[in-house]
């Protein structure tokens, strides 16, 4: 491109709308830490399914992937700081509403871990305890642990607000549509038995961000191939 | 009666910097080139002469052995800008 070039008022106008455009064009989004939480949130949630379905056991909590993953990221965030050409008006807004999702959800899952065991204790000292009674007398009564009903709806709920948010801000339709199907999981697991919950958390992280992720990840192929 | 174009954005690179500049947070140099299709040397000028009219920063680090140039268009860029649009769009009308 020249400079001094006599510029016309509709030669001025068209390049405005032309540079404007080859900005809004230019992504850098290149899917990967997206598919990395798909793909880890998919294989924890069926697994999970598949053991509580089949009544076997890894021998692990296989949601420990989720902490190791944290490295892995890292990695990704830094090479792709590096990598990235140019900043958005909306990156600082859509990097701090996943970094207050992830801040939650590390929340939540200390509230399920450490909630449970609190109460027990305090049962324990107040010289109570939790019976499950069958109605009916048909089986005899069970002592039970604490327990938080329901609680991986609210996983749901939580996995559709950054989704959505993000869907919204970078009008990218492959994570609205996502966030609603989260949303439409969220109410059918409030209706369903627990057993379903992994199911839904599967489904879930497919349409939020496994789906969502390839789609981004191809969309940053093709770029990459039309700058060479 | 319109007012005369700015004529610091009134010519080609300058404004396609200045309209990519508009449309992102900031970009570094390699972005600017690569989306102008400018020669390296071209934009460096014209980079200066925006900044000097105080509409762009322009910011250097070192990074992984390269000094990493960033530019960002600043509240004056967007002002001259937004009044230039203006000026243009009321250069148009008056020639029709």
């Amino acid at each position: 491109m020249e400079n001094e070039e006599q510029l016309s008022g509709e030669e001025s106008l068209a390049l405005i709308t032309t540079m404007i455009q080859k900005a809004k064009h230019s992504y850098y989004e290149s899917g990967t830490s997206v598919l990395l939480w798909g793909s880890l949130v998919t294989i924890a949630s069926l697994l999970t399914f598949l053991q509580q379905a089949f009544s076997f056991s890894i021998g692990f909590d296989i949601w420990i992937i989720m902490l190791i993953a944290i490295i892995p990221q890292i990695f990704i965030s830094i090479r792709e700081s590096k990598n990235r050409k140019f900043k958005s008006h909306t990156d600082n807004a859509i990097c701090a509403v996943w970094l207050t999702y992830g801040i939650t959800l590390a929340g939540l899952v200390l509230y399920h871990n450490i909630i449970t065991h609190v109460t027990a204790a305090n049962i324990q000292n107040e010289g109570w305890t939790l019976v499950k009674h069958y109605t009916g007398n048909s089986q005899p009564d069970e002592t039970i642990k604490p327990f938080v009903p329901g609680l991986f709806s609210l996983y749901l709920l939580l996995f559709a607000m950054p989704t959505l948010i993000t869907g919204i801000v970078k009008k990218f339709r492959p994570m609205l549509i996502g966030a609603i199907i989260a949303y439409i999981l969220f109410i059918l697991s409030l209706f369903t038995p627990y057993k379903y919950d992994m199911l839904f958390g599967a489904a879930t992280a497919i349409s939020c961000w496994l789906i969502p992720g390839i789609i981004l990840r191809k969309r940053f192929y093709r770029q990459k191939h039309s700058d060479v | 009666m319109f007012k005369e174009l700015d004529p610091i954005l009134h010519s080609q690179l300058r404004l396609a910097i200045i309209s990519l500049l508009i449309s992102v947070q900031e970009a570094e140099f390699t972005f600017i080139k690569e989306k102008t299709n400018a020669t390296a040397g071209n934009l460096i000028v014209q980079l200066n002469k925006l900044k000097d009219a105080g509409y762009i920063e322009i910011s250097k680090q070192f990074r992984d052995n390269y000094t990493q140039t960033t530019c960002k268009i600043t509240r004056v860029g967007i002002d001259a800008f937004e009044q230039y649009v203006k000026d243009l769009q009321a250069y148009l009308n008056t020639g029709k």
